[in-house]
């Protein structure tokens, strides 16, 4: 990993979502900083460099104001509703030599056995929870799936974590199957499967009452 | 034969005002690649399984295709050369409500090419404007 990038950051007097609104119209993002029991501080930092730091695939940053720096790592990032632009970032506080929990995104590489014999890779779950020293947060966990045959499943206890970092997630959970597809149904198949009429909930228990009424 | 719910509460409904940007199921959730409406719009059950039966046709089973939207929504209408009033039509078909944002289909276990171009087809079926998404890969 790169070194550790610093950014500018303003503090925000106005809070709201008025506020926030005139922010990103400036090209800001509205981040909150919170952590080690401090009192949380509301920032804008500039858009553009905070893009191109998470494109960049870095966890750590640090961050200047008027008064002090601080060391934090990306905690969630918020996007708007079609996920294009960042609208807000919650930064939490960091002790470079703390161990964090953190989630690291699993990268599948190769092309599995299986898939020559008309298999896929099917992945279930695509991050890892560990727990590392804040400094050495992998951008990735890198997993080999070229072994894989058709029924080969992958699990969590499978994974080979880098030197330092203890496994969180629990390791039974599958991240990876390499599986056949079924064959896509028909329409005539799914005509058959499903009725031309939805059943009405409330109308079957009242004909059921009516008719065992007349009964008695 | 198009999507529609097996049990339902309410035969009929009305038709109610759709408003704002979809809030959840706005992100790639279980395959790699996904197809993102832009408009808000009814996406029938006929429209759904149009769509459906593109990319598995395109994909030849080589892929896996999510379908993230489901005809909870009964659309009636009246026969044809029928006067107005007597009540309200009978249930025709079903339609899902989307709004801008939402994925509609996602696609897994391809590679971007394919999955773009399986997404394409699937588009072309779709009543509304869509664009190709990625996954967004968590923090």
């Amino acid at each position: 990993m790169e070194k550790t990038p610093l950014l500018k950051a303003i503090v925000r007097e106005h809070q709201g979502s008025i506020a926030a609104a005139k922010l990103r119209k400036e090209g800001k993002i509205p981040a909150i900083v919170y952590g080690h029991k401090e009192e949380s501080l509301a920032i804008a930092l500039d858009g553009h460099t905070l893009e191109r730091v998470l494109h960049s695939g870095h966890r750590m940053l640090e961050v200047q104001t008027d008064k002090k720096k601080e060391s934090v790592m990306f905690k969630d990032v918020q996007y708007d509703y079609l996920g294009k632009n960042i609208i807000h970032v919650d930064l939490m506080r960091v002790n470079v030599a703390e161990m964090i929990k953190v989630e690291v995104p699993i990268e599948l590489k190769g092309t599995a056995k299986g898939t020559s014999e008309g298999g896929i890779i099917q992945e279930h779950l695509n991050k890892l929870e560990i727990e590392c020293k804040a400094i050495d947060i992998p951008d990735s966990i890198i997993v080999s799936v070229k072994e894989m045959e058709i029924g080969d499943s992958l699990h969590a206890g499978d994974v080979k974590l880098p030197e330092g970092a203890k496994l969180i997630t629990k390791p039974e959970a599958l991240l990876a199957i390499c599986s056949i597809v079924a064959a896509a149904k028909s329409a005539e198949e799914l005509e058959e499967e499903q009725p031309t009429t939805p059943e009405v909930i409330g109308e079957t228990k009242e004909d059921e009452s009516e008719s065992a009424e007349k009964e008695k | 034969m198009a999507l529609m719910p097996k049990r339902v509460k309410h035969r009929k409904s009305q038709r109610g005002v759709m408003k704002g940007n979809a809030s959840r199921t706005n992100f790639v959730a279980f395959g790699e690649y996904g197809l993102q409406v832009l408009e808000t719009s009814w996406i029938s059950g006929k429209h759904i399984e149009a769509g459906r039966v593109a990319a598995t046709h395109f994909l030849h089973r080589t892929g896996k295709v999510y379908i993230r939207i489901f005809p909870h929504k009964p659309v009636s209408s009246k026969p044809l050369e029928t006067r107005m009033g007597k009540g309200k039509g009978e249930p025709d078909f079903w339609v899902a409500r989307v709004r801008p944002g939402q994925i509609c289909f996602e696609i897994g276990g391809v590679g971007e090419d394919m999955a773009k171009q399986a997404m394409v087809r699937v588009a072309h079926k779709m009543p509304v404007r869509c664009r190709f998404v990625k996954r967004r890969h968590s923090l």
